[in-house]
């Protein structure tokens, strides 16, 4: 992979943590989902820094360019990362079910216990 | 006994009266009493206005829940006070309250744990006339059924049926969000309750619109179909 792309790669990588850490300070972004990011870019940025060690991945498994493995793997994270967060959304999804159910039901009763 | 109609009502201010008033009329007639809770599920309209004016029992929920949540709110209800059967009602007068009595008889009996008001059970005596591709949309619907379960229910989207206190329990805890008519009909099948089909006849939507919208809908079809293979490997819980 060329400089450019490991030099805009490192900038994207930095602005990401600034970013994450942003949300997290705000109160905007749970600290249990956000170590995924941190590893997923963490593990990416190693792999940039570290001379050469691109190129001797790219060849134990077998593609012919780097950027080609980087993407390859980054899409299949991310799929996985949206499945999970589908699933955390279903969870949520049923909670709140339950929470509008049992607060109406709630309010019923104190009403008609007013009356 | 204690028999609870569970009404579902999303806007139905057009509807609502007429059939809560129709449930109190049968019910100074008949020596079975039908008590009524109404869910209101986050109506935009003056349903909650109507409900309270007339004093109808009911709950109304803090958000919309859609159809299956609100029902469910129903057989939360009727499990909290207790009661031993629970008809599920429509709000917009498709529902007759004449052939109420008529579904619970095998639940009086012992002889189902669910019975739907089918409407293509007796052709006769049904006057309701659907769309060739909601006709269709059923019969695919109930052949899937079939399969996963080795049942035949013919009224596959019937939302007119009566379910025991074991059933009660078991909505309360778990019923589906999407499409729960023939999902929670798969899974009280798998879990080897008793399914019977009554004939009923029902009326036209006299006012509103359905919450099925999308019957020309491919996408609704197929949804419902997954849900019931999903259901069906899901396996048995009890």
């Amino acid at each position: 992979m060329n400089n450019h792309l490991i030099f805009y790669s490192l900038l994207f990588i930095f602005f990401i943590f600034i970013f994450i850490f942003y949300l997290i300070k705000r109160g905007k972004i749970n600290i249990r989902y956000s170590v995924i990011w941190f590893l997923l870019f963490g593990l990416l940025f190693i792999f940039l820094i570290i001379p050469g060690f691109l190129s001797i991945i790219t060849k134990l498994l077998g593609f012919s360019i780097a950027s080609n493995m980087i993407f390859s793997i980054l899409i299949a994270v991310l799929v996985i990362i949206n499945i999970y967060f589908t699933s955390v959304i279903s969870l949520q999804d049923k909670k709140i079910r339950s929470l509008v159910q049992e607060v109406s039901l709630l309010k019923k009763e104190s009403n008609d216990y007013e009356k | 006994m204690k028999v609870l109609l569970i009404i579902p009502a999303f806007n139905e201010a057009n509807n609502i009266l007429n059939v809560y008033n129709s449930i109190t009329s049968f019910n100074e007639k008949s020596d079975v009493k039908f008590d009524v809770i109404v869910i209101n599920d986050g109506s935009t309209d003056n349903t909650e206005q109507i409900l309270n004016e007339n004093a109808i029992p009911h709950v109304s929920l803090i958000n919309n829940l859609g159809i299956g949540g609100a029902v469910q709110t129903g057989y939360k209800y009727a499990k909290i006070h207790n009661y031993d059967y629970a008809v599920q009602f429509d709000g917009d007068g498709q529902h007759d309250v004449n052939y109420v009595l008529k579904i619970l008889e095998p639940a009086f009996r012992n002889e189902a744990d669910m019975i739907i008001g089918s409407r293509f059970i007796d052709k006769k005596s049904s006057s309701f006339k659907s769309s060739f591709a909601r006709r269709v949309g059923i019969k695919m619907i109930s052949f899937f059924i079939k399969i996963v379960t080795g049942t035949k229910v013919y009224d596959t989207t019937s939302g007119f049926r009566a379910v025991n206190r074991e059933l009660i329990d078991l909505f309360a805890n778990e019923y589906p969000s999407e499409y729960p008519e023939p999902v929670s009909t798969t899974k009280v099948l798998i879990n080897k309750f008793k399914v019977y089909e009554v004939a009923v006849s029902m009326n036209e939507r006299k006012a509103g619109v359905s919450s099925i919208r999308a019957w020309k809908n491919f996408y609704y079809m197929f949804n419902v179909i997954i849900s019931i293979l999903i259901t069906g490997m899901e396996g048995r819980r009890r």
